[in-house]
């Protein structure tokens, strides 16, 4: 099989690698946009029960995460589809990482903004969506490149419950030529390229948002 | 009935009391200063009268309403009071218009085009409506604070606090401030100011309060509390700062 025949064979894959990587993304900020929300406006109790869970969910492995909700769920009669094990697994560790990228964001945030809201008659809510969100979204673009790119690294593991997946059509693939080399360096470039392409992405919509200024303070 | 009704207003952080029973009024369309020595409980006394702290005990009335009390309408009153921060504190993600407008639109709930030109127009009025699409990194402090009054005032506010407007600015963007709000003065906007800016006192003060260790202990006119005041502790800061 040539090189191209290969790259071929393999773009099937990519369509799910590039859908579990967005839906997982997806989950993790939602995820990650709760906790801090929660975090910000509910009580210390809520606090510290987040925190807990933060601290549970990245202590685990995702593979781990991953067969406890697709394998173990099932036995409480629970039965999540491959997709939905992904995105309440990867998507959820990956959700606490950025929770606490955005919390080291959030207190970046100038207390005397948050105070002239306050200050204004606003609500901590309309405080928090208002003043503080957008400019805590702005502040973790570095770190929130580095989780998705992570999220997009992890989607391999989605083989493992049986998404056909670019690793999982590599796997089928070198079986049936024997030419892992050519393979999985194929493999390697389409990763890579979808790499570039969040890296490109990312730039567009920084430089849409860009606010003159606003990093350097 | 004045505007403003400050009766015995005591905060206390800890065991430290920073405000020991403050009394004083400030009357519609009346400004007055409140000066003394650093840590004499200033800013907490601004901070307490819209309770961005919660004073201790004590009573604050704003046009005859009780505000300390446990049902207040706390959002209600800070709408009704202007408060312009030392650190200028506006909005660094937005422009400077969206700056005057957002409480505009999400407080007041005006239309935007009505919000806009109410905003333009508090802008003009500062001569800072031709930044209008600057972001606030961008602006010098003096052109900071002056969006920072208009923001103030855009709401119509019954009544405008200053907390130490001059102090984060050099001399020169300090005496553009402070004849602002000496037009301000002259408008007849009330106005209660904290500061440190003897300069600023004079110009734009019907009467200054004189804070010392949390308690008003003289409040008179500016002339009266500049020129050899009996009291060997207000000379000797005035002396000093003069």
């Amino acid at each position: 099989m040539s090189f191209a025949q290969i790259l071929q064979s393999l773009v099937a894959g990519l369509g799910y690698t590039v859908l579990v990587t967005l839906l997982c993304a997806a989950t993790a900020l939602v995820v990650a946009l709760a906790i801090i929300a929660a975090r910000r406006l509910g009580g210390k109790a809520a606090g510290n029960a987040l925190d807990a869970l933060v601290y549970v969910l990245r202590g685990i492995p995702v593979l781990v995460l991953l067969f406890m909700v697709f394998f173990g769920l099932p036995a409480l009669g629970l039965d999540i589809p491959p997709l939905a094990a992904m995105m309440l697994s990867l998507g959820a560790v990956s959700g606490a990482y950025l929770s606490e990228i955005f919390r080291g964001s959030l207190q970046a945030v100038s207390q005397a903004e948050i105070l002239a809201a306050q200050a204004s008659g606003f609500t901590p809510f309309q405080s928090f969506r208002l003043i503080e969100l957008p400019q805590m979204i702005r502040l973790s673009v570095p770190g929130m490149v580095n989780e998705l790119t992570s999220v997009m690294k992890y989607s391999p593991f989605a083989y493992t419950v049986g998404i056909p997946e670019i690793t999982k059509q590599a796997m089928a693939l070198t079986s049936t030529t024997m030419q892992s080399l050519q393979i999985y360096t194929a493999v390697g470039l389409l990763y890579f390229g979808l790499y570039r392409a969040i890296l490109l992405a990312v730039a567009y919509v920084e430089r849409h948002f860009a606010i003159p200024g606003f990093a350097e303070e | 009935m004045a505007l403003l009704e400050v009766r015995n207003l005591v905060k206390t952080f800890g065991t430290k009391t920073v405000l020991d029973g403050v009394t004083f009024d400030l009357e519609e369309g009346q400004t007055k200063v409140i000066m003394g020595p650093s840590g004499c409980g200033k800013s907490t006394l601004l901070r307490c009268l819209n309770r961005l702290e919660e004073p201790t005990s004590g009573s604050v009335r704003f046009d005859g309403k009780e505000m300390t009390a446990p049902t207040a309408d706390v959002r209600a009153l800070r709408q009704l009071i202007g408060f312009v921060f030392q650190n200028f504190a506006l909005y660094r993600h937005l422009t400077v218009l969206d700056n005057v407008t957002l409480a505009l639109r999400q407080l007041k709930k005006m239309p935007a085009a009505l919000a806009e030109e109410r905003a333009l127009h508090e802008l003009a009025r500062m001569d800072m409506a031709e930044k209008r699409d600057a972001y606030p990194a961008s602006l010098s402090g003096g052109q900071s604070q002056r969006v920072a009054i208009a923001r103030a005032l855009a709401m119509e506010p019954r009544v405008l606090f200053f907390d130490e407007p001059t102090s984060a600015l050099d001399p020169v963007m300090a005496r553009e401030v402070v004849t602002l709000i000496n037009r301000l003065y002259l408008e007849n906007v009330t106005i209660l100011c904290v500061t440190h800016d003897l300069y600023l006192a004079q110009y734009i003060s019907d009467s200054i309060i004189f804070l010392d260790q949390g308690k008003v202990r003289a409040e008179d006119k500016a002339e009266n509390l500049l020129s050899g005041h009996a009291d060997p502790v207000i000379a000797s800061f005035f002396g000093r700062k003069s």
